[in-house]
């Protein structure tokens, strides 16, 4: 019955990698046997002021090296406080939380969407189901913000860097970049983790394409786990409108049925 | 000999930690945590007579300390809840508490006679929660409203003791435990959480969606311990103390001041089996001590 462990990691790196963009890797002696790609960990800070756990997407992992990566960006104070901690300070990690993306057996190619600090979910993708097929695309709003290039470069069959002002890579909205790449690639499926308005962009963007769209949400979280109902997501299913949990029914979603 | 048993209106607890209706669902997802039958009950998620969907989000926001809600009684209607939660529970060795709201006096009384036929041990009354516009707390700020639903609800629902949760959002909440224990509880809970806001400055709004939410966490324990003291000194009723409580200190401090048993919320988010480990520390106190823990109820010495 009991099949969750909160666990406790070491902290082996914490650096900036962007602007107000850090990565993080803790080391486990405990660490699971199995993760999905977009699943999440839900974080614990070391002071008593934060009484809620931060949700990361797993970045990247490790299942021989006990070892999970992820990326946060500062926006709080709570972040603020994380990017502080130095190497061999203790954290208390929930690990893995969420549905995950498993894709369907008949998904050969698939592109991989992100946006800002969203790309941080692609790499765990890739690493998961390295046998795929992957074109990615990475959108940020100027040069200073790229992150992940790199990591997603040796993931992927293809890579292509996208900024709104053109300072880096190519100029435009990555969805739009991605549109116009489309027909060349005719991927079987676009896997996309972004900010909610770069989904309705997405939706927009690719309607002529008729490929599954899949997302990852983002939302205020309480529990992590489905007790509280607190990051609860509007969708549409069976033509009726409800609230999933991103954190337990989700945070993988088909656009289809989010309501944005 | 140690004991750890509590006693509440004839209910017996195998130790006075119980996790909050709200914070803990009906069980099953702390489940896979750790076997919940280590805890001495849990209260339900709040249960109405119809499924309610809850307020849009964003429904939670950080304070120092503490945090906001604003779900508003998302739940999926008391006739599933009996058809497989109700069910789910009463296989477990575990003492059950079953929440229930409404925003009429037809509804608690309605929901009240559903739950005659459940398998829960007791019936809290939800009477104060600040997060819907009818979440039953009209009924939990004057004393006398109190006293009419409490009354109403116990009628309804003669087979289990009545625990009515009150307010701390009030002008003397020791009048409202008074006026629920003439309306016949069995024993009152308290405190529900503190009405408050949090505010995003950059966008000039309020972050729930509600604007308002229900403050909980460390940051309420002090106004909750001495609203424990002043019920304790109003009423006869046993009293369940709540807020903010994070280790088995906390749950020594809320009895001393009058709290036959405890509840623990907020804290199931920040140490997803810190429940049952303060159960487990104030097991070891109570052994290393040689104590009856009922012993402490009330003992609080005021300086002079």
């Amino acid at each position: 019955m009991a099949n969750l462990i909160d666990r406790t990691g070491v902290i082996t790196l914490n650096r900036q990698i962007a602007k107000d963009i850090y990565k993080i890797v803790l080391q486990f002696d405990d660490f699971p046997q199995s993760i999905h790609g977009a699943q999440f960990a839900h974080v614990k800070l070391n002071d008593k002021a934060h009484v809620l756990r931060r949700p990361f997407c797993i970045c990247d992992y490790n299942i021989a090296d006990k070892t999970l990566t992820m990326c946060y960006a500062v926006v709080g104070k709570g972040t603020e406080i994380l990017s502080k901690y130095p190497v061999g300070e203790k954290l208390k990690v929930m690990l893995p939380l969420g549905n995950g993306f498993v894709p369907d057996k008949n998904v050969k190619k698939i592109v991989l969407l992100g946006g800002g600090m969203g790309s941080a979910v692609l790499p765990a993708i890739s690493r998961t189901n390295p046998e795929l097929e992957y074109y990615t695309y990475l959108g940020f709003a100027n040069k200073d913000k790229v992150a992940l290039e790199e990591e997603m470069r040796a993931l992927s069959k293809e890579i292509t860097v996208a900024t709104d002002d053109g300072s880096y890579g190519r100029k435009g909205f990555v969805t739009n970049v991605l549109a116009e790449d489309m027909e060349r690639i005719s991927p079987d499926l676009i896997f996309c983790c972004g900010p909610e308005v770069m989904y309705k962009a997405l939706k927009k963007a690719l309607a002529p394409f008729n490929v599954p769209i899949i997302v990852s949400l983002e939302a205020r979280m309480g529990c992590g786990i489905g007790a509280c109902l607190v990051c609860n997501c509007k969708v549409k299913r069976n033509g009726e409108e409800g609230y999933a949990r991103a954190c337990i029914d989700g945070p993988v979603f088909n656009l289809d049925e989010v309501v944005l | 000999m140690s004991n750890l048993k509590v006693n509440i209106a004839g209910v017996e607890f195998k130790n006075p930690v119980i996790t909050a209706s709200g914070t803990f669902g009906f069980g099953r997802e702390y489940d896979r945590f750790y076997n919940i039958e280590e805890l001495g009950g849990i209260c339900t998620k709040g249960l109405t007579i119809k499924p309610r969907l809850g307020n849009p989000p964003p429904r939670i926001a950080e304070s120092c300390s503490g945090m906001l809600n604003s779900v508003g009684l998302q739940n999926p209607g008391v006739d599933r809840y009996l058809q497989t939660d109700d069910l789910y529970l009463a296989k477990r060795d575990l003492t059950v508490i079953a929440n229930v709201a409404g925003s009429t006096l037809e509804d608690y009384i309605a929901i009240a006679e559903k739950m005659n036929s459940s398998h829960a041990d007791m019936i809290e009354l939800n009477i104060s929660c600040p997060n819907v516009k009818e979440g039953g707390m009209a009924f939990g700020v004057l004393p006398k409203s109190v006293e009419e639903v409490t009354s109403a609800v116990k009628k309804a629902c003669s087979d289990k003791p009545i625990i009515t949760k009150l307010s701390p959002n009030v002008a003397c909440i020791a009048d409202n435990a008074r006026a629920a224990e003439s309306g016949g509880a069995d024993a009152v809970s308290l405190i529900n959480t503190l009405s408050g806001m949090a505010v995003d400055y950059k966008t000039r709004r309020p972050i729930l969606f509600n604007n308002n939410g229900g403050m909980s966490g460390p940051c309420v324990k002090p106004v909750a311990l001495k609203m424990v003291w002043d019920c304790y000194n109003a009423v006869k009723i046993p009293i369940i103390g709540l807020g903010g409580i994070t280790s088995y200190t906390d749950v020594l401090e809320f009895m001393i001041c009058g709290a036959r048993a405890v509840q623990v919320g907020t804290h199931n988010f920040t140490e997803p089996c810190g429940a049952r480990d303060i159960a487990r520390d104030l097991a070891k106190y109570v052994e290393e001590h040689d104590m009856d823990i009922n012993d402490i109820v009330g003992t609080l010495i005021l300086n002079k």
